[in-house]
């Protein structure tokens, strides 16, 4: 009937465990910094190791009953147990040790810090297995992780190959992908709540507490798949209602391997999968757009000072530190108003200064303007003499020069402008006649036109 | 002088009654309560601002519910120019080569088609309408389109088909409203004005989102196909005349001139303003800015609404007679509100509903006049859109509200005296193009009759999904919360139509 005491006592470990902290870094401190109006503070010191001790042998006690009755692996505690234990009989050392010292001697300091490094050691492996290992490692930036041998992919979850993903095997490079990067964090060897441990076929297999997670007839019953379906609020759903949720096409991956009899040999094409669950998971490379490397996010008194004065402002999409800046509502732009812009210049990737009354005397001042994506000259004088100081934007792709009267001859100058994609030209000298010379980028001169056909005048 | 004081008197009673128990407790909140908190709350700053109190904090969007905000992701296109055939084309006649239903022609329909279905007119069993029109393949891509458009088939290599659209309403109101608002009932918030409500509108001068009619009847399911459901009515569609004033009552009225209704507006915003600075209400502030959007409306819509000033080669691509109603004009008033920072247009054009029951109603004839008053304009819409530089960031969607029948239409069990189609909902034709579009892609096969899909079936839900993509939304994502839950355009369906994309 009391049955459940144990067990409660082991649950408050780690109420217990801030104990023998706070009481021994109490005394270690004492030995280190003693407090100049006491003559003797042995007695303190003393005090402060015996109450650590028992603590601290309190804590050790609750501990390995919680191990005992909850789902924790011998190999996962049992040096967070052995480092307990030492702290324990080492706070008791210290305690006797001081009995009859009037002062504190060298050796005191030497044996303090030492349970110094006992302590730290072992709270941070009990921290491991409450919070993880990782948990301090992935706040840290990507290249101290990898500096530290830490694997960044580990938990990307499922990746597919767009072409042979047929042949994948679906428990091994399918499902046990999605099961990483959803469910192992809480299901492994080591940390294996309900007595399951999905890192691994033979995990999958022998199931939890509640027995098997699949069945083979009543596939639908299968606690692998019902539990994810089951509504937010349940409190059987999985995961819980607090983690992170698996997409609804890696259900859907789930519910086709159930459904296909759940064998560790079928393959993913044999289980003919609809393309458009695979879709997500297909490694797309995309080239992103506007440059790779970011600069910092612009600062808001230097965004609300360019709209004030009348440039439209805002970021790329929500977040970016890449900016949009156009004239849209500012046709009274001139050449000097681009001082305004200069807080935030590396942050402009878009700029449009169609129908102002800029010029090309602009174009100094903007090689001062890093990331410059797509430039828009549209309706502004400007005819391509100085054009080649934009070859200092490194980052140039689109370049509008639509109703200026750019010249032919001054087209070269473009052509040291790395990056440049697309030169739009419609409505100027070049709009004249047919342009044969090839250059590196597209170049649109448009002119476009619909010759009249018999069959626009024939009525039915 | 009697009068005069009579009328102070007047204004006096009105201004006690009007103060009500309300206005005392009010200001006893905001006034004595409020010096009690200022220094709590606003520490030093209290008393710098002289318009908005400190802290009260008010997003632009509060002040101007047009103003822009970024997409959630990087956007392909920044606009959207839809162009609404109501009415329904026909797909067999267009864009869906279907060379089985020519050996079909003028036999009864095969049973298989017709078990479990309803159509809107078609009763008993309906003999099939072979096409009424020749198809080759043009362009790279080898897109198959008809000799009913003849411009357009030059730029097939610039559009991406859906070829297995399908809906679920055969009614045009409905099937109209399920196009336009994911929803075949009123209510809900058109696809406009969910991307205006979800981006704002980067032309403070204009409205961010406009509709322009042809075709002489706007469409069955009224304006709310533009309409804003349950979100605010200001991100609503703004319907433009494309004959006379663009907007009625834009011009000054007789003997008004325009200082002096600029006079009056300031009046208005002046003392607006001091409520303001009395109840801290940013309800005033937006009311506000609306009179002066509305004023600086006044100044530019008739600007870019005025066609006479574009050049006479473009007139000749479009084929526009200015001061006439036409899909022309509109197309090309389409263009020049994007070009201006609209952030969507929407062209209804009406006639496309092809029964069969009279001579414009007729597949052979009459959808052949129709197809020429927007084979040039539509294509002449694409390639001015793309020797601008438009094209990559604006994304231009064609179609109707579902397509037509294989079978001729046997309205009331009899022959018909022209060649029409019924209205049909399992496969029709759509475009798209412009920015993040695949190029001269196909998506989505028919059977041999056109009238089912095969493979590759789109929705109007993807169609939407994938339309919010291109402009920067996850569809899952974008909810509005209406009447306890949250809603979206695509409500619980869509996936995106992922091989279109670019």
């Amino acid at each position: 009937m009391l049955s459940f005491i144990l067990p409660l006592l082991g649950r408050l470990h780690p109420l217990l465990v801030h104990l023998p902290i706070g009481f021994l870094i109490f005394g270690i401190i004492l030995v280190f910094f003693p407090l100049k109006d006491f003559k003797n503070q042995v007695p303190f010191i003393r005090l402060a190791f015996l109450l650590g001790g028992i603590s601290a042998a309190l804590s050790s006690a609750s501990g390995f009953l919680q191990y005992q009755h909850e789902g924790f692996g011998w190999e996962t505690v049992q040096f967070h147990f052995y480092f307990g234990l030492a702290t324990t009989a080492f706070s008791f050392w210290i305690f006797f040790y001081l009995k009859g010292k009037e002062s504190i001697i060298p050796a005191i300091k030497y044996q303090a810090a030492g349970l110094s490094i006992l302590l730290l050691l072992t709270g941070h492996l009990g921290g491991n297995i409450t919070h993880g290992e990782e948990y301090l490692t992935e706040v840290l930036p990507p290249e101290i992780q990898s500096f530290l041998g830490r694997e960044i992919s580990e938990n990307q979850g499922l990746v597919l190959p767009e072409q042979g993903w047929e042949n994948l095997a679906y428990f091994e490079q399918v499902i046990q992908p999605i099961l990483n990067s959803n469910c192992k964090s809480c299901h492994n060897p080591r940390n294996s709540k309900g007595e399951l441990d999905l890192s691994s076929w033979e995990g999958v297999q022998k199931g939890g507490e509640n027995g098997a997670i699949f069945h083979l007839v009543n596939w639908k019953e299968s606690g692998l798949y019902s539990r994810l379906v089951l509504p937010l609020e349940d409190e059987d759903h999985m995961p819980p209602k607090e983690k992170r949720q698996p997409k609804k096409e890696e259900i859907e991956l789930i519910r086709l391997w159930l459904e296909k009899g759940a064998s560790p040999t079928l393959t993913l094409g044999q289980a003919q999968p609809e393309l458009k669950i695979l879709d997500p998971f297909f490694l797309r490379e995309e080239i992103p757009f506007y440059p790779e490397i970011q600069p910092s996010l612009a600062s808001e008194d230097s965004i609300s000072f360019a709209k004030a004065k009348g440039f439209y402002v805002e970021p790329v999409f929500f977040g970016s530190a890449f900016l949009k800046v156009s004239c849209i509502n500012f046709p009274e732009f001139t050449d000097a108003d681009l001082k305004s812009l200069m807080g935030i210049r590396e942050n402009i990737a878009y700029l449009d200064l169609s129908g102002t009354q800029g010029t090309e005397e602009i174009l100094p001042s903007l090689a001062q303007f890093p990331n410059l994506t797509i430039l828009k000259f549209n309706q502004m004088e400007i005819d391509g003499k100085n054009l080649e100081i934009l070859s200092a934007n490194s980052n140039l792709k689109w370049l509008y020069l639509n109703g200026t009267s750019i010249q032919f001859e001054q087209l070269d100058k473009l052509l040291q402008i790395p990056k440049l994609e697309k030169v739009f030209a419609f409505d100027t000298p070049l709009s004249q006649g047919a342009i044969t010379k090839k250059y590196p980028f597209s170049l649109e001169t448009g002119g476009f036109q619909l010759p009249k056909i018999p069959s626009d005048t024939i009525v039915y | 002088m009697s009068h005069l004081e009579k009328l102070l008197g007047e204004l006096q009673t009105r201004k006690l009654q009007n103060q009500t128990r309300r206005h005392f407790l009010l200001d006893c909140v905001s006034k004595v309560g409020g010096l009690a908190l200022a220094p709590l709350l606003f520490g030093c700053d209290l008393g710098k601002s002289n318009s908005v109190p400190k802290g009260l904090q008010l997003s632009e969007r509060d002040l101007n519910p047009l103003a822009p905000i970024p997409a959630p992701f990087l956007a392909k296109a920044k606009s959207i120019i839809y162009l609404h055939m109501a009415g329904a084309p026909s797909q067999l006649e267009l864009f869906d080569f279907k060379p089985e239903l020519a050996k079909l022609h003028d036999q009864d329909c095969p049973e298989s088609l017709l078990e479990g279905r309803k159509f809107a007119f078609i009763r008993g069993v309906p003999k099939m309408l072979g096409p009424q029109a020749q198809f080759s393949q043009h362009g790279e891509s080898g897109a198959w389109v008809s000799d009913f458009l003849p411009h357009f088939s030059k730029v097939v290599d610039e559009v991406a088909f859906l070829k297995a659209m399908h809906t679920d309403q055969f009614n045009h109101g409905p099937a109209q409203l399920f196009m336009q608002t994911g929803s075949p009932r009123l209510g809900r918030p058109s696809l406009g004005s969910w991307v205006t409500y979800g981006l704002g509108t980067e032309n403070q001068n204009l409205p961010g989102f406009v509709v322009l009619t042809s075709g002489g009847k706007t469409p069955d399911a009224g304006k709310s196909v533009w309409g804003s459901g349950f979100l605010p009515s200001v991100y609503q569609g703004v319907q433009c005349r494309s004959k006379g004033d663009p907007v009625l009552y834009l011009e000054d009225p007789k003997g008004m001139s325009r200082n002096l209704k600029k006079q009056v507006i300031s009046a208005i915003n002046q003392a607006n303003q001091e409520d303001f600075e009395n109840f801290g209400d940013p309800e005033i502030l937006a009311r506000i800015n609306q009179y002066e959007m509305a004023y600086r409306m006044q100044i530019e819509v008739p600007e870019v609404m005025n066609i006479n000033d574009e050049p006479e080669h473009i007139h000749q691509l479009y084929g526009t007679k200015p001061g006439e109603e036409s899909f022309a004009n509109n197309c090309l008033l389409a263009r020049k509100l994007v070009e201006k920072g609209v952030r969507v247009v929407q062209l209804y054009d009406w006639g496309w509903d092809t029964h069969g029951t009279d001579h414009d109603g007729s597949i052979d004839m009459g959808l052949r006049n129709k197809c020429r008053e927007i084979d040039r304009p539509m294509t002449a819409l694409l390639i001015d859109l793309k020797q601008r530089g438009l094209l990559e960031e604006t994304l231009v969607v064609w179609g109707g509200e579902f397509g037509r029948t294989p079978m001729q239409e046997n309205r009331e069990g009899k022959v018909q005296g022209f060649k029409g189609r019924d209205h049909h909902v399992d496969a029709f034709t759509m475009w798209i193009a412009g920015g993040g579009v695949k190029k001269g892609m196909s998506y989505g096969i028919t059977d041999d009759f056109g009238f089912s899909g095969l493979e590759e079936r789109t929705s109007v839900h993807d169609l939407h999904a994938t339309i919010l993509h291109l402009m920067g939304f996850d569809h899952e994502k974008f909810t509005y919360e209406f009447q306890g839950r949250p809603f979206r355009l695509t409500d619980v369906h869509g996936e995106l139509i992922r091989s279109v994309i670019a």
